[in-house]
């Protein structure tokens, strides 16, 4: 019953090579853009403050550092066998990992406070910034999950033999 | 049509002018966009820049990754990365222009159409040049 997850791995998705890879980045660019697409939609049809406080661009501001931040460490230096250690080292490199989840899951939920909180509860009549706030962080946030293998990565590798 | 007659320069030559047809009849979806009686308003040209600087990444990471192996695929991915984001703007930016009114929606609608003819255009370009393995910059 434990192992019956094994077979609902993606699998097969790894003898892609590299065309998994080149798919993965071509999604997580039409992803990120979109979301920057959609606030700036927002931002442009709803000028007003009262309307679109523009202050809630912060959400999406600090969605995109984590978006850098995550994209910008390897597989090779969370895990530690990659040629050069960079200029953190492994450890390092986790705690860059670590500090960028963090912001991403930050801006996400934020996303949806500024939602339901601004916009929702208020009742007003216009929700249209909200949604497009909330939109843009979910998909910047679905854009930095490219490969499952950075999810396993993070945890020690003594750990993730308990996944295999 | 006889591709095998010819030398295979001829070939390219041949595949260069129809994708030529493809740009021209692309640009021209863009110009009428913006210049029909009814529309009148030049605003979509704007996307002819992101037209321009699609190809950049790509030509980027190929020189910046020359020298190294094949195996280096982060340059790559990125430059994928960016051109999907130049391409992703080019069709969003006469939507908002639409959408605030600037532009009607028939305007905006050829200018969409222009560019999918023009980026698919521009990826014929790399299929069919891009196959050489001497890729020079002294071809240039």
């Amino acid at each position: 019953m434990s192992g019956f997850l094994e077979g609902l791995r993606c699998s097969e998705c790894v003898d892609w090579g590299e065309k998994r890879n080149t798919i993965a980045s071509i999604a997580a660019g039409v992803l990120f853009f979109t979301g920057w697409w959609i606030i700036i939609d927002a931002a442009v049809i709803y000028p007003t403050m009262e309307d679109f406080n523009h202050s809630y661009h912060a959400c999406g501001v600090i969605a995109t550092i984590a978006f850098l931040m995550i994209n910008a460490v390897s597989n090779g230096q969370v895990r530690g066998d990659s040629y050069s250690e960079g200029c953190l080292g492994q450890t390092g490199a986790r705690i860059w990992l670590f500090i960028g989840f963090m912001l991403a899951f930050g801006s996400l939920i934020a996303s949806m406070w500024i939602l339901f909180g601004g916009y929702v509860a208020k009742e007003k009549a216009i929700v249209y910034p909200g949604i497009a706030v909330f939109f843009q962080n979910a998909f910047i946030f679905f854009g930095e999950l490219r490969e499952e293998d950075l999810w396993a990565n993070f945890m020690s590798s003594s750990e993730r033999q308990k996944y295999k | 049509m006889g591709w095998k007659s010819h030398g295979w320069r001829q070939a390219r030559d041949d595949k260069a002018f129809v994708l030529g047809q493809y740009g021209a009849i692309g640009l021209t979806f863009l110009m009428l966009g913006c210049a029909l009686e009814d529309y009148g308003v030049y605003w979509p040209l704007f996307v002819l820049i992101f037209h321009a600087i699609s190809p950049i990444p790509h030509f980027i990471a190929k020189r910046v990754t020359y020298d190294s192996d094949a195996t280096s695929s982060a340059c790559r991915e990125l430059a994928y990365f960016f051109t999907t984001g130049i391409v992703v703007s080019a069709f969003g930016f006469p939507v908002i222009l639409a959408r605030v009114a600037v532009i009607k929606w028939g305007a905006c609608g050829l200018v969409l159409a222009g560019n999918a003819v023009i980026f698919l255009t521009i990826q014929g370009f790399f299929l069919v040049f891009g196959r050489e393995d001497d890729f020079g910059w002294d071809r240039w």
